[in-house]
C-alpha cells in the first residue's frame, strides 16, 4: 500500500512510518509531499491536515494511528506514544523526560539528510525504543 | 539577529472560532500563548516561521477546525520593516518579562533552605525550559534568568558573600 505525509520528516511522521511499516502494512510504500494537493490518489495520507490520521482531539498522529488500528493494547507502544507526544505537542500532559533528547536528535537528523535518510537512520531507533519498553513492561521497571 | 534587509518570513494563523461553547476558544488561546505568538488583531496571530512553528500553526488550524471554526495558515512578510521591528520587540519584551519573573523567583528561593532551593531548582528549569520554547528573540534576561537558576544546585552554592 502507499502512504503519503508531508515532506521535511520529523518526529511524529518518522514514528508514524515507522508503526506503519512495522505493525500495520510490512509492504508499506512511502511518499513525501510538499503539497497536501500532491497527495497520490491510491495513498492514505497520515500526519496530514485533513486526513483522519492527523491530530485530533489533542492526540499526535501516532496517537491517532494507534487508536484507528487498535494497537492500544500493546504497553511499549502506548510509551512510544506518550514519548512522542510530548516531543511533538509539549503539552505536559504525559511526563516523558526521553521526549526533549529525542526530539532533538530528529532535528539533527533531518538538517543533516533528506528524509529517507531520516527514516533509515530513526527506524532502528524505533526498534531500539520498542524492545527497551517491552522489557519494561514485562520487568515492571526500567531494565537498566 | 539578522542585519537590515535580510528577509525574514512569518508565519501567520487567521481564524475564527463561535463564540459559544467558550472551552475551544479558551483551549485554543491556551495553546497559543504556550507558543509565544505575537498577536496582530483580534484571530490573527503570527510567529516567526521555522519547520516546528509552521506546524505548530497548522495543528491549530486543524484543531480549530475540529472545533467548528475556520483557520487558515499564511507564510508572510510585512511590507514595512518598522512593522516587523515592532513585532519583534513585543516578543522580545514579552519574553524578557517572563525570564525576569524566573529570575526574582530563583533569587528569593536562594534566601530559603537546602530543601526549599532543591525545589524551586525543579520547577524553575522547567518554567525556563517552556520560556525558551517559546523564545524567538533572545533578550539579556535569559542569561541571567539561567544563572539565577542553576545557581540553586548546591554544586552552584557559593558562600554567602559579604552583604
Amino acid at each position: 500500500m502507499k502512504w503519503a505525509t508531508r515532506a521535511g520528516i520529523h518526529i511524529d511522521r518518522a514514528a508514524c512510518a515507522w508503526l506503519i511499516g512495522r505493525f500495520i502494512d510490512s509492504d508499506a510504500e512511502f511518499v513525501y509531499v510538499t503539497d497536501p494537493a500532491h497527495v497520490p490518489a491510491d495513498a492514505t495520507p497520515f500526519d496530514m491536515r485533513g486526513a483522519e490520521l492527523g491530530h485530533h482531539h489533542g492526540d499526535c498522529s501516532f496517537e491517532t494511528i494507534l487508536r484507528v488500528h487498535h494497537l492500544t493494547e500493546d504497553p511499549a507502544l502506548r510509551r512510544i506514544a506518550q514519548i512522542v507526544h510530548e516531543a511533538d505537542i509539549e503539552d505536559e500532559r504525559f511526563d516523558a523526560p526521553e521526549a526533549p533528547g529525542l526530539d532533538v536528535v530528529l532535528r539533527g537528523l533531518s538538517m543533516t539528510g533528506d528524509d529517507t535518510r531520516t527514516m533509515a537512520v530513526a527506524g532502528p531507533v524505533f526498534d531500539g525504543l520498542y524492545a527497551y519498553y517491552r522489557h519494561a513492561a514485562t520487568l515492571g521497571r526500567d531494565p537498566a | 539577529m539578522s542585519g537590515p534587509g535580510a528577509e525574514r518570513q512569518w508565519v501567520l494563523l487567521s481564524y475564527r472560532l463561535p463564540r459559544e461553547p467558550s472551552t475551544p476558544r479558551i483551549t485554543v488561546w491556551r495553546k497559543l500563548k504556550r507558543m509565544g505568538v505575537a498577536q496582530i488583531s483580534d484571530g490573527l496571530v503570527a510567529l516567526p516561521a521555522d519547520a516546528r512553528t509552521r506546524e505548530q500553526l497548522d495543528w491549530i488550524a486543524e484543531e480549530v477546525t475540529d472545533f467548528g471554526g475556520t483557520a487558515t495558515v499564511w507564510i508572510a512578510h510585512p511590507a514595512a520593516a518598522g512593522d516587523e521591528q515592532q513585532l519583534i520587540d513585543a516578543l522580545t519584551q514579552a519574553r524578557a518579562a517572563e525570564y525576569q519573573q524566573v529570575r526574582s523567583e530563583a533569587e528569593a528561593a536562594g534566601e530559603t533552605d537546602d530543601l526549599g532551593r532543591r525545589r524551586a531548582l525543579t520547577r524553575l528549569r522547567a518554567e525556563l525550559r517552556r520560556i525558551q520554547r517559546r523564545d524567538y528573540f533572545p533578550p539579556p534576561d535569559r542569561h541571567a534568568a539561567e544563572q539565577a537558576v542553576n545557581a540553586l544546585h548546591p554544586a552552584n552554592t557559593r558562600k554567602e558573600s559579604t552583604p
